[in-house]
């Protein structure tokens, strides 16, 4: 469901993605909450999927409403990497 | 056609009682790989031929040698039954979110069901605004058919919003159930 190059946050908590989801809706951004790839996820995770074109509007956004990502990967081929990792 | 219609008219036709091939005049691009992919995982053998009017495919065998596993190449079929737009009992968000999530977690899933009947409030999955119309499209090009009852379409007033997957009735709908050789009920 995450296609090349596109990018997914996670979160540290189901609120707190449930909260991010809802923030980022009432903006408007194209973003879509969906389950953590098992790659980044060994629980019943959730993450939020957007494309490179919004990333920056996306994570700047969450960061000024202290809603920063735990993790943000971006989907290269068959894997997963890591973008960077924000302290929550 | 749109996607993923080609892949459904195929699938239809190849299930047809009898039937040993078919050949289908397709564009080129999303349509001809989709249809390509989907008969060669079904194990059936696909010759193409390129024409003035577009690509045709040529497929034949049976879906016998499989190179995919899906639960609907299996002997024994199984369907997916969608009463609800929400996954179990509780808080309403938390359900349509559970909901989305399986969906999703199933196109991820080797094992597919043969059709997904959708009825009541789980039309709404296949009308304008659902965020499982990219999935529920990845779906049909993967051969699994989405069918949502008219009635229930109608009774909220979303007939013309349905934007995956056709219109279908109780008659397809008992009958589907009924041939089936499992259904899970959502």
């Amino acid at each position: 469901m995450v296609n090349e190059g596109e990018y997914i946050a996670v979160f540290n908590s189901i609120h707190r993605v449930m909260k991010a989801e809802k923030f980022l809706k009432e903006l408007k951004f194209p973003i879509l909450l969906i389950p953590a790839p098992r790659a980044v996820s060994s629980d019943c995770g959730l993450a939020l999927r957007y494309t490179e074109k919004e990333r920056i509007a996306v994570e700047s956004a969450l960061a000024g409403s202290e809603l920063a990502p735990e993790m943000v990967y971006c989907r290269r081929g068959n894997d997963y990497l890591l973008c960077r990792g924000v302290e929550s | 056609m749109a996607c993923p219609l080609p892949v459904v008219t195929v699938k239809r036709a190849l299930e047809e009682p009898g039937s040993v091939g078919v050949t289908v005049m397709l564009d080129d691009g999303a349509p001809r790989e989709n249809v390509t992919r989907f008969a060669r995982n079904r194990g059936y053998e696909v010759n193409e031929a390129v024409t003035a009017d577009g690509i045709t495919l040529t497929i034949t065998g049976s879906s016998g040698g499989v190179a995919s596993p899906t639960i609907s190449s299996q002997p024994e079929r199984r369907n997916l039954f969608v009463t609800s737009d929400r996954l179990g009992d509780g808080p309403e968000e938390l359900g349509r979110l559970l909901m989305k999530n399986f969906i999703i977690t199933l196109l991820e899933s080797p094992l597919l069901p043969d059709k997904i009947l959708l009825v009541n409030q789980g039309v709404l999955l296949a009308t304008e605004g659902s965020e499982l119309l990219e999935t529920l499209e990845k779906l049909g090009n993967r051969g699994v058919e989405l069918l949502s009852c008219g009635v229930c379409l109608d009774f909220f007033g979303k007939r013309d919003a349905l934007r995956a997957g056709s219109v279908t009735n109780m008659f397809t709908i008992v009958e589907t159930l009924m041939a089936a050789g499992g259904t899970i009920r959502l």
